[in-house]
């Protein structure tokens, strides 16, 4: 169980949370998604007691997060963006020091190693350095530490980053398997992981939360109307010869090459067969396609929508 | 022990990343040439280890900070803060756990000069007694330059900065009694640059001397450093 209220953070001037508060109940799986700078990492460190909240207050299972630190810090595995890991300690030492950390009775230690080691499928690279393993694995190494105590609670701050994709269909599975025991919150700026793994979303930007929902209901909000970039042969077209077809909702750019070469950029009102409707309007004002592709709006200009619309 | 954890993991980065071997080697090496090269100790025909004793300060100006360059300004360039300041630890079983870290290994390298003395005592009539309180001594000051190494890491950008800036705060607090040697100060200065000089605290052990006040300096100032450090950790989380 997770509550926050109302926490702020401040660096300096900037406001990387602001009046931010949700609860998360136990057992859920959440995502966090937001752009770049949204402020998830911040609340994340918050959360795992890295960093203190301005103002505001934060509760794990009940513990303050700032009165009962450590704690909560019991209660919670973290792992942190891009999996910082002891590069010259072997993943079998750095494992066992995690374990140490975590007061793992002694008797049981190499067997708790072991669950976790293959879980993450470590298996393998147990006695290796931790400056020789690959991107992939050392994230694996950072997901096996942060489980090492099966915490009721787990924090993972981009946990696919930087994988491959085989890499990345590997993390969902064993975030998903993780979602089945315990309270998971992960942050992302990849729409379709949010998608894949969770069961509620919460969407963050410029430190606020500007919308939260079940994913299929944030997804179809987010994918925005659709988009097409054309470029045509014309003798002469303007932005008001673009206007004049009715499913032509905005013109967001119109650019002129050589010899009646024009290229464009429109949002369309139709859902559906927007893609049939343009191309039977330009044959029919004698317009030449040479190219039209679809274009999905970038998770920047979806997010600053979202924002325009909580605010209004 | 709580922090027993963070003085394995500690000791295991010493060694895996090498800098211990290093560390030793150049202290060892270093310590003996002068002593017997520079020093002439074996034309001298004096039954003294006070030559040897009396370089372990400056030595330590170079070594110490090369031990603790690392503790915290690496954890941070590396992220690697981020877990262990999320570890149940509190702040100061860290600092502490760092901190025995490093003075063992220092145990470890006092130890290893201990053949220089022993191959030395049957040539003359040494007296036990002031090599045990060189030993001390030297044992002291090296953990209140270990606390401070550590204090300096704790606030510096990174590991070149941070042994940058140890390397000049041991020189100026080692050497601050020499100040005296080279001006005329009025006495309640120069009484107040003896006082703050780990050197002139050493010097008494280097006579075979143990007082108190010389013990009870070096205790108080590792303690303060370690309490700094861990105050320096608290503060960055409020940042």
């Amino acid at each position: 169980m997770i509550e926050v209220e109302n926490v702020t953070k401040l660096y300096g001037e900037v406001r990387a949370v602001d009046g931010v508060s949700f609860r998360i109940g136990k057992g859920e799986v959440v995502g966090l998604l937001g752009p770049n700078g949204a402020g998830k990492t911040t609340m994340m460190r918050i959360l795992t007691g890295y960093h203190l909240p301005s103002s505001g207050r934060a509760r794990i299972n009940d513990y303050d997060i700032y009165a009962d630190s450590v704690a909560v810090r019991r209660s919670v595995g973290y792992l942190p963006e891009n999996a910082p890991v002891y590069d010259e300690l072997t993943v079998g030492e750095y494992l066992e020091f995690i374990a140490g950390a975590r007061a793992i009775p002694r008797p049981e230690r190499a067997e708790r190693i072991e669950e976790a080691s293959r879980t993450c499928g470590l298996g393998s690279v147990m006695e290796q350095t931790i400056s020789t393993l690959s991107k992939g694995y050392r994230q694996r190494v950072g997901v096996a530490q942060a489980i090492m105590h099966s915490p009721e609670i787990l924090i993972l701050d981009e946990p696919t980053t930087g994988l491959d994709p085989n890499q990345i269909k590997d993390m969902r599975r064993l975030l998903k398997e993780l979602g089945n025991t315990k309270t998971v919150i992960l942050s992302t700026h990849v729409l379709g992981e949010v998608e894949a793994v969770c069961g509620r979303v919460l969407i963050m930007n410029k430190g606020k939360i500007v919308a939260e929902g079940a994913p299929d209901v944030i997804a179809g909000k987010l994918k925005g109307k659709p988009r097409f970039r054309l470029e045509m042969r014309a003798a002469e077209l303007g932005k008001a010869d673009l206007l004049a077809a009715k499913f032509v909702a905005e013109v967001v750019s119109l650019s002129r090459g050589e010899k009646g070469h024009y290229t464009a950029e429109l949002i369309t009102t139709d859902e559906r067969n927007s893609g049939e409707l343009l191309f039977d309007w330009a044959v029919e004002r004698g317009y030449k396609i040479i190219s039209m592709v679809p274009v999905g709006m970038s998770l920047e200009e979806i997010f600053s929508q979202l924002t325009r619309e909580a605010g209004e | 022990m709580s922090f027993g954890p963070v003085v394995r993991k500690e000791i295991r980065s010493y060694f895996n990343s090498s800098i211990a071997y290093i560390v030793t080697l150049f202290f060892l090496l270093f310590g003996s040439l002068w002593f017997l090269y520079l020093q002439r100790f074996l034309y001298q025909n004096v039954a003294s280890m006070q030559g040897y004793f009396s370089i372990v300060p400056i030595i330590y100006i170079l070594t110490l900070p090369a031990v603790t360059m690392r503790t915290w300004a690496e954890e941070r360039r590396r992220g690697t803060d981020e877990i262990l300041l999320t570890l149940p630890f509190k702040e100061w079983e860290l600092v502490v756990g760092k901190f025995v870290a490093s003075f063992l290994l220092l145990l470890l390298i006092a130890a290893l000069t201990v053949p220089l003395p022993l191959t030395l005592l049957p040539l003359g009539d040494f007296q036990s007694g002031p090599i045990l309180g060189e030993y001390l001594g030297m044992i002291l000051l090296g953990a209140a330059g270990l606390a401070m190494g550590q204090f300096v890491s704790a606030f510096a950008v990174n590991q070149i900065t941070a042994f940058i800036l140890s390397v000049v705060g041991l020189l100026i607090i080692t050497l601050a009694d020499q100040v005296n040697a080279l001006v005329n100060l009025p006495g309640w200065l120069s009484g107040v640059l003896n006082y703050l000089s780990f050197r002139f605290h050493f010097t008494s052990f280097d006579k075979g001397l143990i007082d108190s006040r010389d013990v009870g300096y070096f205790v108080v100032v590792t303690g303060l450093f370690l309490y700094l450090t861990s105050r320096v950790l608290l503060l960055r989380k409020w940042r």
